[in-house]
């Protein structure tokens, strides 16, 4: 028996997996896009993901009335509080581009009335 | 000579080695979280939020005036352009003599769910600029961005042509009229993208990695650790070059709600960016209005950023210099696969010598 056939007839797992990939990806990647290309695809993995985000917000919004009863802060309370953080952190960096253009104008005109 | 159809068991040899294989699969897998990437040498100079900037060592002064500012896209992690020795853009480009920034947006949190890319565009690149020439005396910079990094760059040197010098795209999708699978599975009334950020503050990086693997799923979740199988019997193959990728593959950022609302609505669905429609802090983003030297890199066969949508920024800036190279792979291969090195970099690398 050839080493082909051998291996064809191996019980050896992964090589039977090695082979039945080689053998048929080109095919299951052909009908997949086929599939996946097709608008009922589209509005079928949106209505799923739908949802799925239905469920997760009803699980949010549980999970905060939980903690909120409890007295607990909750990811919301947090995250207002980092965007007091970020929202001083761009007043700042808006003072410093304030400066730096006044540095410049000042520079430009120093250098205006030395010449 | 009569043949057998009937199985036959595996001898004790080839089954243990089979089973050694095995071993040696679950290891790299399991061990690809910890791979060494993004190792060049770098200096933070600029912060903002959970954005850095950073500069990379050079053994001596730089050779090349103006500095090269690589602008990352938001949902993956920048040690992509810097994966490791041998397999980095970022060493080369510093090998090559060029002064090299790289702005890495880092991981937003809830807090930034109403950080969008008007205010990456606006209010973040001008200052990392800014910084840049602050620190390295120079009034311009090349602007290189990658993917949708390069729709930012892109959006950048149309606000700020007085300090871009050159700009260079990545696969950097900027015409979604015809954006491909992508396209579809975020077209309007099919993609709940208003439901999704108001469930997310920041979208989960799953989100997007999962779009980007269902373009082409039988390779990219079965194919991925066939080809491991396979070349796990090659005794020269590099298990951590394997590892570094397979990491930065599965190592999705998330993305801030409102920066994906944006980029689905305003970019996907909208195209205001290519229908001469986009505006930011009220200022309108056109195109016409970059006038410096572009360079536009595109990969035959990218399925993220297809060529149809990658195309126009040749055609339609106010540049005179403005060309296109097109390189045989796909959307990451063409920039760190084993030819980038003798293909893509020296090309990008030329370029902007010619262009310093």
């Amino acid at each position: 028996m050839s080493k082909t056939e051998e291996a064809s007839h191996s019980t050896d797992a992964f090589e039977i997996w090695r082979q039945l990939y080689d053998a048929n990806e080109r095919a299951w990647s052909a009908a997949l896009e086929q599939a996946m290309g097709s608008r009922e695809f589209g509005e079928s993995s949106g209505k799923l993901l739908e949802t799925l985000l239905a469920a997760q917000k009803s699980v949010r919004e549980s999970m905060r009335t939980y903690l909120e009863t409890m007295n607990v802060p909750t990811r919301e309370d947090i995250a207002r509080l980092g965007e007091l953080v970020v929202g001083l952190e761009e007043k700042v960096d808006q003072l410093g581009d304030r400066l730096d253009g006044i540095e410049e104008a000042l520079r430009a005109k120093r250098a205006k009335s030395a010449q | 000579m009569t043949t057998s159809t009937r199985a036959t068991w595996p001898d004790a040899e080839s089954l243990w080695s089979s089973n050694d294989r095995a071993l040696e699969m679950a290891r790299a897998v399991l061990g690809a979280a910890d791979a060494p990437v993004g190792l060049t040498p770098k200096e933070l100079i600029w912060r903002k939020n959970k954005a850095r900037l950073y500069r990379y060592a050079r053994p001596g002064p730089a050779t090349h005036r103006t500095p090269v500012f690589l602008i990352l896209p938001l949902i993956n992690r920048a040690y992509i352009l810097d994966l490791r020795p041998g397999a980095s853009f970022v060493e080369f480009l510093v090998g090559e003599g060029f002064d090299v920034f790289l702005i890495d947006w880092g991981t937003p949190g809830d807090e930034d769910r109403a950080l969008d890319i008007t205010t990456l565009v606006t209010r973040y690149l001008p200052r990392a600029v800014t910084a840049i020439r602050k620190a390295t005396g120079k009034d311009q910079v090349t602007a290189l961005g990658y993917c949708i990094g390069g729709a930012l760059a892109t959006c950048f040197a149309a606000l700020h042509p007085e300090v871009t010098r050159n700009l260079v795209l990545l696969t950097a999708p900027l015409d979604f009229a015809d954006a491909g699978q992508f396209g579809r599975m975020t077209a309007r009334g099919i993609f709940p993208v208003d439901r999704l950020t108001e469930t997310f503050p920041t979208v989960p990086g799953q989100v997007p990695d999962i779009g980007s693997k269902l373009l082409n799923p039988i390779a990219n979740y079965m194919g991925t650790y066939q080809r491991l199988w396979q070349k796990l019997g090659d005794p020269d193959f590099d298990v951590q070059g394997w590892q570094a990728m397979y990491r930065w593959v599965n190592d999705s950022v998330p993305f801030a709600g409102a920066a994906f609302r944006q980029w689905i609505v305003e970019f996907y669905q909208e195209n205001r960016l290519a229908r001469d429609m986009l505006e930011m802090d009220g200022r309108p983003v056109r195109l016409a209005s970059i006038r410096c030297p572009v360079l536009n890199i595109a990969a035959s066969r990218d399925q993220i950023a297809p060529r149809a949508t990658t195309g126009i920024v040749t055609n339609r800036v106010g540049s005179r210099d403005a060309s296109e190279i097109l390189i045989e792979g796909g959307h990451v291969g063409i920039v760190v696969g084993r030819t980038a090195s003798q293909n893509l970099w020296p090309r990008v690398g030329a370029w902007l010598s010619e262009h310093d």
